[in-house]
């Protein structure tokens, strides 16, 4: 019965957000980031396949996390628009291969609404990125650079790497019940 | 005109410093649970090659480990007993954790609105 309850509390809990999860980028390094945020499906085959588009790339300045307010923060691909402090207008949505197949859509497009085919059949998957020295364009030390990726994605990448100088970057997920958190972190 | 524009500026500054930032009015245990995962990064937290051999992308017991005390102690922050969190989690690690985080982010959207109302 407790067991009932518990799984009854955590249900009723869990209601209200999206199925995709909720994608926190922190960024405690001292470059910025600047990299494309995907998500695509990950059961079966890699359609849906969403990017952004814009920006293409965001950037995350150095120094940017939950514990100064200013981790990239995407609830899901709608709501993220009004609620990041990095907004994306716009996503890049394929729904198979082939570049016929994609199309841009705003953040208000009724399909990137949470709950509808979109959002159900995709996750925070991977992001393709560069380091820069703060508000520059030149690239930070020893290959700071390249893509993570969920594991066994559609997507040829490490989860992780660290380069030669100990900064690194990794994509992982915790997930409860229902609810997926995918934490991308830059050290 | 120029004094004026000068007494605008000063007087927009003096606005600036008495705003709150998210920063600064972050709780100590917010505070704590960023520390958390931020050290995930440190040397001996990092992945190791055995946790890198994983077929999965979800975080090892290991580094959940790291982060449940910060997550404990902020799920007791919002007001949650001890009895509640154990009732509701069994001690799970990832619902302790994903729920910290969606305390988290609830606590930094409330700042964040506040800062806002106060401009």
């Amino acid at each position: 019965m407790k067991k009932v309850l518990a799984l009854l509390s955590l249900a009723a809990f869990s209601l209200g957000y999206a199925q995709g999860g909720t994608l926190i980028l922190n960024n405690y390094s001292k470059y910025d980031f600047y990299g494309y945020i995907i998500a695509n499906n990950t059961t079966g085959n890699c359609y849906p396949h969403i990017s952004s588009a814009n920006p293409e790339m965001v950037r995350v300045p150095y120094d940017s996390h939950m514990g100064n307010g200013k981790a990239l923060v995407y609830e899901n691909y709608r709501d993220q628009y009004t609620s990041s402090l990095y907004p994306m207008a716009t996503w890049s949505v394929a729904l198979a291969s082939g570049s016929s197949s994609i199309t841009p859509r705003a953040w208000n497009n009724p399909s990137m609404a949470p709950g509808l085919v979109l959002s159900n059949n995709t996750k925070w998957a991977t992001t393709k990125f560069v380091m820069y020295y703060p508000g520059t364009t030149d690239l930070a030390p020893d290959n700071f650079n390249g893509a993570v990726t969920l594991f066994n994605n559609c997507y040829s990448a490490p989860s992780n790497f660290t380069t030669p100088s100990g900064n690194g970057a990794e994509i992982f997920s915790i997930t409860s019940g229902t609810d997926t958190i995918t934490y991308i972190q830059l050290f | 005109m120029a004094a004026f524009a000068i007494l605008t500026l000063i007087s927009c500054n003096n606005e600036g410093n008495a705003v709150n930032t998210v920063e600064s009015m972050k709780t100590p245990q917010m505070e704590n649970f960023d520390k958390a995962f931020k050290s995930l990064g440190d040397p001996q937290n990092r992945p190791t090659e055995e946790e890198k051999k994983r077929n999965t992308s979800e975080l090892s017991d290991r580094r959940k480990a790291l982060l449940v005390p910060a997550s404990k102690e902020l799920i007791l922050s919002s007001g949650v007993t001890e009895a509640e969190l154990m009732r509701k989690t069994g001690g799970d690690m990832s619902q302790i954790i994903v729920w910290a985080t969606q305390i988290y982010m609830k606590k930094s959207d409330e700042i964040r609105k506040n800062i806002k109302s106060e401009k």
